[in-house]
């Protein structure tokens, strides 16, 4: 009886599932779960209302707008682009594919501040790009979203090439071969393939840019209320030793955060339910 | 809907996969395109349908040179050996999908493909299927919606690659018997690949015999069996034995062995002789000239019919001959018993004509 019991275990075939397991569940609480629980430990000290009117200070909720909402932006361009031109790298063969392809990593080898310094010069009034425009870019929430979109460009492009890469010639030919055109190929059939891996793209790149700070603060301009993203917020509170008011601010992005990503993973559960049942 | 192939070459680089191909097919005929792996037949295929371009020659579709003319317009029905499912659509959507993307001048209403849809699935058996992906079905059932795919949109001309080459033998005779009602019942032009002899045998109604990219035979069944053109016909189409040896007086003969060639009267060539398995007979005791001793080495029964391996006495070699069970239990043979063995259909090819 015992022993039937034990035959109706689950079984899997891949070994080493409690060894990794438990690592993961150790290694995930020491580099992740354990800093952010000292973010909450730390906002307990605070009395609620004090916590509430921090976090619902004007300045704060204009800086949680600006962020998210330049971020969100920012996600949205680097999803169209990136797959664009994940598409050119993999789909056409042209001198010079290789160095365009190298190129893609640099927002990441790049130190964020330089790239602030460089954007911001660029797109000053009276910068190289700046000049063409009658209206400010620099020091405005566009210039806060150029920043963004700079920094998180290489996410999507490296999501989705892969995807691209590996998709089979056959099912595109079935396709033309039942008549569509290329554009109802690529929509109907290239594009839903893709959606996985553009939303994990996005994902990444959204939450990259939430946190950024080196490369905003130069060309966002800073001002209250207008283009004062959270990070700063929370640099600010930390040189003038809020340490409590700071990890408050960092609570409401991180709940922030995690609803949207949490969101973001659901709609991709449900696209994945279809590839892999 | 005819098709005309005319002296067809394509290359990959410097390699040749088609070598001045020429076919006539006529409409409404099932073809077997049959050959050894990387003959050409699925680059011979993808040419019809206009998936690759070709480097000379044409191709004409009831007399039309449409050489040119893009895959969307062949109006060609492709089954993929692979199937080439659409993945993240349902066995409904992947079959509806070729009529929601016609034009909207044409485009059947939502009613009408609905209609067509399901008519298609319970033709191929996949009524209670329809709101299952690819990835819940089994390869046949795939196999299934990749044809009723292909001919939702009506085809002319249907190109079907190796299509049951991933099921079991039951499975595979099952859907083959299947194509050739459906063919029957729609009278679509259809050339289909196999690598399987019997299967081209069994529902072709013509068979394209292919090697190294180019055709060594077209003809029924029935020609490519009984008088196959070239010793790797005779040798694709099924087991066969070899006799060498040299022509004289209508006969072949081997030292003391000699077999009878009643059509090569005049010939006095080295020549090599093929015969089938089923057309070797085993005899217990020596009679004449026209059979040579050989020990039986194995003996397989197969069901119905028994294979009996045998080494020749002479010359060492392997011989494989195939009795029905009643005869081979009239013979009472046994392994290790010495036979004697007498070739009764011999087709011979004289190796000028062809390297072997
Ligand atoms: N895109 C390609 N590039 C280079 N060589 C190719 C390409 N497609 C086919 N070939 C070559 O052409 C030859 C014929 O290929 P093909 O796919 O037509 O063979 P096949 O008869 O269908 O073989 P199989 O029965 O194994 O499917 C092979 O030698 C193959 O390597
Ligand atoms: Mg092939």
């Amino acid at each position: 009886m015992e022993l039937s019991l034990k035959r109706r275990k689950k079984t899997t075939i891949i070994p080493g599932f409690s060894l990794t397991f438990g690592y993961t569940m150790l290694y995930l609480s020491m580099i992740v779960l354990l800093p952010l629980s000292m973010i909450i430990v730390n906002t307990l000290s605070m009395s609620w209302s004090e916590f509430y009117e921090t976090i619902t200070h004007p300045r704060a909720v204009a800086s949680y707008k600006l962020s998210f909402g330049t971020a969100f932006v920012a996600g949205l361009i680097n999803v169209f682009f990136g797959t664009m031109i994940a598409w050119v790298l993999i789909r056409y063969e042209f001198p010079g594919r290789k160095i365009i392809d190298g190129l893609v990593d640099l927002p990441f080898a790049l130190p964020t501040a330089v790239a602030g310094i460089a954007l911001t010069t660029l797109y000053a009034p009276n910068g190289w790009i700046g000049q063409f425009f009658d209206f400010k870019i620099s020091y405005t929430p566009l210039g806060i979203i150029i920043a963004l979109t700079f920094i998180g460009l290489p996410f999507v492009v490296r999501t989705v090439q892969p995807v691209l890469q590996n998709l089979s010639k056959e099912v595109e030919e079935a396709s033309a071969s039942l008549g569509a055109t290329r554009f109802q190929t690529f929509v109907k059939i290239i594009l839903p393939e893709l959606y996985p891996a553009m939303i994990t793209g996005f994902s990444l790149a959204f939450s990259r840019a939430l946190g950024e700070y080196g490369s905003v603060v130069f060309i966002a301009g800073n001002m209250p209320m207008k283009t004062e993203i959270t990070p700063l917020i929370i640099m600010t509170k930390l040189e003038q030793y809020d340490y409590v008011g700071a990890t408050a601010i960092a609570i409401v992005m991180l709940s922030g955060s995690f609803i949207i990503l949490l969101f973001i993973n659901f709609i991709q559960w449900r696209m994945n339910r279809k590839f892999y049942h | 809907m005819s098709i005309q192939v005319k002296n067809v070459s394509k290359s990959f680089g410097s390699f040749q996969a088609l070598k001045d191909i020429s076919v006539d097919i006529e409409s409404g005929e099932l073809i077997a395109l049959l050959g050894p792996s990387g003959s050409g037949k699925t680059t011979l295929l993808r040419i019809l349908a206009g998936l690759e371009g070709l480097d000379e020659g044409a191709i004409y579709f009831d007399g039309e040179n449409i050489t040119n003319v893009s895959p969307k317009e062949r109006k060609v029905g492709f089954v993929f050996q692979h199937y080439a499912l659409f993945r993240h659509m349902t066995v409904f959507e992947n079959v509806a999908y070729g009529l929601k993307v016609r034009p909207r001048k044409t485009r059947p209403s939502k009613q009408e493909i609905a209609k067509k849809v399901n008519e298609l699935l319970e033709l191929v058996k996949l009524q209670n299927f329809q709101d299952r992906y690819p990835s819940q079905l089994s390869g046949g059932q795939r196999q299934r919606v990749a044809l009723a795919r292909a001919l939702a949109v009506e085809p002319k001309v249907l190109l079907l690659d190796e299509p049951f080459g991933a099921l079991d033998a039951k499975v595979r005779k099952e859907l083959r018997r299947w194509l050739r009602q459906l063919h029957n019942e729609f009278h679509v032009t259809s050339i289909f690949v196999t690598h399987d002899q019997e299967e081209a045998l069994d529902v072709a109604d013509r068979i394209i015999v292919m090697n190294n990219g180019k055709i060594e035979q077209i003809g029924t069944p029935d020609e490519v069996y009984e008088n196959p053109k070239s010793p790797f016909v005779y040798d694709f189409l099924g087991n066969v034995n070899i006799f060498r040896g040299r022509l004289q007086n209508g006969k072949l003969r081997q030292g003391q062995f000699e077999i009878s060639a009643p059509n090569y009267l005049d010939s006095h060539d080295e020549a090599v002789g093929y015969v089938r398995p089923h057309d070797i007979q085993i005899e217990k005791e020596k009679v004449d000239n026209e059979t040579v001793a050989a020990k039986i080495t194995f003996i397989h029964i197969v069901g119905p019919t028994v294979q009996i391996e045998l080494k020749r006495e002479d010359n060492g070699e392997f011989l494989e001959a195939e009795l029905t069970k009643e005869h081979y239990k009239n013979l009472e043979i046994q392994k290790g018993d010495i036979v004697y063995v007498r070739p009764k259909q011999l087709k011979v090819f004289i190796p000028e004509d062809f390297s072997i």
